[in-house]
């Protein structure tokens, strides 16, 4: 059989991401299968589901679920509503040095994670800056990131804060070039009829853009199943285990093997539960906007 | 009228300078004495260049003796993710180009290529590591190099793709009535049309791979493949108290990413938002 030209030009990329993602993917579910800990066992021993076991009695592995689902409903809702706020005054007809705002928003989401994280480790420390200013205004400091015994939950909230810091500014630009996409008779129109500036957003605006608003909802979920750098940087999942969410408890028990069930196989079994998650949202968000529209129209 | 504006610039201006305190108060630290590193305040009283100095040389402070100059670990990166740009680059528009005209593969193709954009790493690197030891590039650039495309050749894909939607069908159609063949047609006519979106595209890449974190920790650890990312982690438990030097090694991790992307500002929501959103 004789490949067609253009067939090839795709053969680079299709061995790669099979031997990047498909292989990994079909080990995975073989080692489901197996429990191996390197310093325990010399080679995998099979051990057939006893990991689903592992599984329904892991309470470690069910509280980073929902840290997880925490994190992202907490943050989301507040990165929709703070971003949807900045970019309607970012893009108010007085506004002045609209391009300049744009660019230096893109600050926080374009800088490494890793630095975000190095950052506020800086800004959260207990001597640290935001202390400092804190006690300006008169407020006792803080232990942000919990240490030594402060109240775990607060390392959990400062992640929450640092996350909504970080991607509000997605939320605002996108939403912005939504806005901006529009085109300006709609608005001059709505505003000739003698609409208010709020009825045009209510009415006119909102409309236009909730398509956009519902796809930067799904890929800020999808993004958040991949919260690690910041964590691994200010608080490294503690105290305890308070700030380990689903991807950081699977750095534990696969990799650094410091969680309640160390096991590389275990880890496996939690490593495609994430990935069952994520591509459900993935096909999520492929049903809803057609990709075939996107390409090929 | 007037007033409104001034008010409404004012405000812009000021809950973004607010925004921005956390990292303006980071440069500012980068720049002080050694007695001002916790201080509030966001600029130095009496500002100073050898935090940044000690990175070149590597460092003297601090109870745990030097720290190693910062010179191997940006050639590190600068290395990784000029390749990994190039290669996704190429390999990501030849993709790109036979989905958008010919639909080889067809939605199925494209949308698993769009799902892999969507993968947590941390799901895949454990059998990851194990490749890359038996194929004896773990803890290498080379290693490196060969795992990255997981993240940058679905996003110079889909950006590729974005663009060669956008350059009419007709131009490689009468290059074809011209008897080129479809390769020829794809980088005698379409390529040179899209150097923008080539160059927007392997700009992409490299930021990705600039700010990989997860994927070089688990896969290139030690002190001489380690690229900045890891080294500012590294830096960051091992000399943690060195404020200064760590701020400035963060400015100087940071301020590539800044100037990228203030020049593909334009591109940036829609290359964030798998075209989505342009």
């Amino acid at each position: 059989m004789k490949i067609k030209a253009t067939t090839w030009l795709v053969i680079p990329t299709l061995v790669m991401l099979l031997a990047l993602v498909l292989y990994p993917t079909v080990y995975l579910w073989y080692m489901v299968f197996y429990s191996y800990h390197p310093a325990r066992d010399p080679y995998p021993i099979f051990v057939g589901l006893k990991n689903l076991g592992t599984l329904v009695s892991d309470s470690e592995a069910s509280y980073a679920i929902l840290t997880m689902l925490a994190l992202v409903g907490i943050t989301i809702p507040a990165q929709l509503a703070l971003g949807s706020l900045l970019a309607i005054l970012f893009t108010a007809k007085n506004t002045r040095g609209k391009l300049g705002l744009k660019v230096l928003l893109l600050i926080p989401m374009m800088i490494p994670a890793v630095i975000i994280g190095l950052n506020w480790k800086m800004i959260f420390f207990s001597k640290g800056p935001l202390n400092a200013f804190l006690s300006l205004l008169g407020v006792s400091p803080q232990p942000w990131l919990s240490e030594p015994f402060g109240n775990p939950y607060l390392a959990l909230f400062s992640i929450a804060f640092l996350d909504i810091w970080q991607w509000t500014p997605f939320i605002t630009i996108a939403v912005i070039s939504g806005i901006e996409s529009a085109p300006k008779e709609v608005y001059e129109a709505a505003s000739l009829d003698g609409a208010s500036e709020i009825q045009i957003l209510r009415h006119v605006v909102l409309p236009m853009i909730k398509g956009i608003i519902v796809i930067i909802l799904l890929l800020r979920i999808i993004d958040s199943l991949k919260i690690f750098d910041i964590i691994y940087m200010l608080t490294f999942g503690g105290p305890g285990i308070v700030t380990t969410t689903f991807p950081f408890q699977i750095y534990k028990t696969g990799f650094t093997l410091t969680s309640a069930h160390p096991d590389i196989g275990y880890a496996s079994l939690l490593s495609l539960i994430l990935l069952a998650i994520s591509t459900c949202i993935a096909m999520i968000i492929m049903k809803l906007f057609h990709i075939e529209k996107l390409i090929w129209e | 009228m007037r007033k409104m504006t001034v008010v409404l610039t004012l405000i812009s201006w000021i809950v973004l300078v607010v925004y921005l305190t956390p990292f303006i108060w980071m440069i500012g630290t980068s720049f002080k004495p050694i007695g001002e590193w916790g201080e509030p305040q966001l600029l130095p009283q009496n500002p100073t260049l050898r935090n940044y100095e000690e990175l070149t040389t590597g460092g003297i402070y601090g109870v745990r003796g030097h720290f190693p100059p910062i010179t191997r670990y940006l050639i590190n990166s600068i290395i990784t993710s000029a390749v990994v740009a190039l290669l996704t680059t190429l390999f990501g528009s030849m993709t790109a180009y036979a989905i958008q005209r010919y639909r080889v593969g067809g939605s199925t193709f494209a949308s698993w290529i769009l799902s892999l954009r969507m993968i947590p790493p941390v799901a895949i690197l454990l059998p990851l590591v194990l490749m890359t030891k038996t194929l004896g590039i773990y803890n290498t650039l080379t290693g490196l190099i060969f795992v990255y495309p997981v993240i940058a050749l679905p996003i110079t894909t889909w950006f590729m793709i974005g663009s060669f939607k956008s350059i009419p069908r007709e131009t490689d159609e009468a290059a074809l009535i011209d008897g080129c063949t479809e390769l020829q047609a794809f980088y005698r006519i379409v390529l040179p049309q899209s150097i923008t979106g080539l160059a927007t595209a392997a700009t992409f890449a490299f930021l990705f791979s600039w700010s990989e974190f997860l994927i070089p920790l688990l896969l290139a650890p030690s002190e001489s493949t380690m690229p900045l990312t890891v080294f500012a982690a590294y830096f960051s438990n091992q000399y943690g108290i060195l404020w200064g030097p760590l701020s400035s090694a963060a400015v100087v991790i940071a301020i590539p990413v800044i100037v990228i992307a203030i020049i593909i500002q334009k591109y940036i929501v829609r290359g964030l938002t798998l075209g989505f959103v342009r």
